[in-house]
């Protein structure tokens, strides 16, 4: 009985707009969202049929894959030095969790400031630097926005990846180190043999965490460039909401949604199944 | 290795992604204080030549800060109780109470905590103009905000939770009942004080998502006088051709101050929280 209320709440707010979306799926759906009947497997079609989309589901796994892939490898040495003690290692850590603070929507615009062509402090950093010798216009095209947009994924990963490392690394005893450098071990074979292998489990968690995250991320890349340049930074979460709400086409967006939902409950049966084979 | 060195290398090796990290705080700073003509000077400056905190006074009319302000509260503290209210029974039941289905229930907050609203966003933006609320609908109001929101934190709520409630020892409590309390009595008085720091957490966690959220309040408020702050500051940029970021910076900026503050004091004890609610 005192479960109930969090079903009922989860269930309404979880399971009816999932039933709302089959049903759009699979219906003629008006621009203003009426359904105007049964439509079989069109929508999917104009989906699959769609280079927008299909370009989109790329991208969404070069997204993920770098974003994730990049955080764990900044967070992990990040969280190794962490756990040394040194002078200021309080200041450190509460720095490097700052950006877990500002909402992801405001860092995105406020990155899209720094970015700024003309008045920007970073083209005018590198500028001053005498890296670049005029300004660039980062958002501008393509092949520097969706970078720009994978840099600042990895930057806001970074504060809760380190945390869930930081945790792992708390599990290991102290003493299995010492042991190991009485028996001859260099600090890079300790680290390769033992750190790793106990880490694997957090490791673990946090990618798919991660995974999970990223794939969903959608104010970074709306907020700094809308999919835009020429719909050449859209992800799957963003080419959907400008489908359900500025393009005006429901059903497809319905389609994209269940594209989505498919694979989000993919990456959580890995997920339940390592948490299973840590148990 | 001495710990004079280990400090210099330690700070060497965190300095760029330090650097990285400040960056967007320092340009907030220096461009919130900025006057309007030295905002678009060219070339851009690190510091401003004068201190302009007038800046902070005009976007608080021309962005309507304090209703926004009102709003965020109004909305993060609204779907913080509702979730608590919710999740703090259903956990205590997780802990204490042998129930059949516990795992299912279990195996349904992991599911539904993977689940991230923008990927239900059209049908939640259907339901809520569905519901007849008032003389219009759900859409557009801030009840619909706040209901989606708790659902959506609630199983995180449960589940850190049920975590922390579990290493409370329910002797205690038994030792309650058998002094003569009833078991509503022993919760009130001996489970819940211990219980508190567990829920202070869980509540500040679910208070500052709900506080930074974007994507249900961009889908479900319209009206101007409704929006949160991350709306707000979001509007001032998108599709606009002149921007007067000064403003964006100041409105970003004292947005953003009260929750980095209560972050950077309460830092350790979220960490030791989320570590155990992720984990475990």
């Amino acid at each position: 009985m005192l479960i109930l209320p969090s079903l009922l709440l989860a269930l309404g707010v979880i399971f009816y707009p999932f039933y709302e979306i089959v049903r759009l799926a699979v219906s003629d759906v008006s621009r203003f969202g009426l359904v105007r009947g049964f439509s079989g497997w069109d929508n999917f079609n104009r989906v699959a049929a769609d280079p927008v989309f299909l370009d989109a589901l790329v991208r969404t796994l070069v997204w993920t894959a770098t974003v994730v892939g990049g955080t764990i490898l900044l967070a992990l040495p990040v969280a190794l030095v962490l756990r040394e003690d040194f002078w200021g290692r309080g200041v450190a850590r509460t720095i490097l969790m700052l950006p877990w603070s500002i909402a992801l929507s405001m860092a995105a615009v406020v990155w899209l400031w720094a970015f700024n062509a003309d008045y920007g402090m970073i083209n005018a950093t590198l500028q001053h630097w005498g890296l670049i010798d005029k300004p660039l216009h980062w958002m501008a095209r393509p092949e520097t926005a969706f970078p720009v947009d994978v840099g600042i994924g990895i930057i806001v990963s970074i504060p809760f990846t380190v945390t869930i490392l930081l945790g792992g690394l708390s599990s290991i005893p102290g003493e299995i180190y010492e042991a190991a450098r009485i028996d001859g071990a260099r600090p890079w074979q300790s680290f390769w043999l033992m750190t790793l292998p106990m880490l694997r489990p957090f490791m673990n968690i946090a990618i798919v965490l991660n995974v999970i995250h990223v794939f969903n991320s959608f104010p970074i890349i709306w907020v700094m460039t809308q999919g835009g340049p020429d719909n050449r930074t859209h992800i799957l979460v963003t080419y959907l909401y400008e489908l359900s709400f500025y393009l005006g086409r429901p059903g497809p967006a319905a389609v994209v949604s269940l594209v989505v939902l498919a694979i989000v409950f993919s990456a959580t049966a890995v997920y339940m199944w390592l948490r299973e084979r840590e148990a | 290795m001495s710990r004079p060195l280990r400090s210099v290398l330690s700070w060497l090796v965190l300095s760029p992604l330090m650097a990285v990290t400040l960056l967007p705080f320092a340009v907030m700073i220096a461009t919130a204080l900025k006057p309007h003509d030295e905002v678009l000077s060219y070339p851009p400056t690190w510091l401003p030549r004068r201190l302009a905190w007038e800046n902070f006074r005009d976007m608080w009319d021309t962005v309507g800060f304090g209703q926004a302000a009102f709003n965020s509260v109004l909305i993060a503290v609204a779907a913080t109780a509702l979730a608590l209210a919710i999740a703090v029974p259903a956990a205590y039941a997780m802990s204490r109470l042998p129930m059949k289905g516990r795992g299912a229930y279990r195996q349904f907050l992991l599911v539904t905590q993977m689940l991230s609203p923008i990927l239900l966003v059209l049908g939640l933006f259907r339901m809520a103009a569905a519901i007849p609320f008032g003389d219009a609908t759900m859409a557009d109001t801030r009840l619909g905000v706040i209901i989606v929101y708790a659902a959506y934190h609630l199983a995180f709520a449960v589940w850190m939770l049920s975590s922390y409630f579990a290493t409370i020892p329910a002797d205690l409590e038994e030792a309650a009942w058998i002094d003569g309390a009833s078991r509503g009595r022993a919760v009130l008085s001996v489970f819940l004080p211990l219980a508190l720091p567990a829920i202070a957490v869980t509540g500040i966690v679910t208070f500052v998502a709900s506080w930074n959220e974007f994507t249900v309040a961009l889908t479900l408020l319209r009206d101007p006088s409704r929006l949160t702050l991350p709306l707000k500051v979001v509007n001032l940029v998108a599709g606009r051709y002149s921007v007067e970021w000064n403003q964006v910076m100041a409105a970003t900026l004292l947005a953003t101050l009260p929750v980095a503050v209560v972050f950077s004091l309460l830092q350790r004890y979220l960490v030791t929280g989320l570590t155990l609610g992720a984990v475990k």
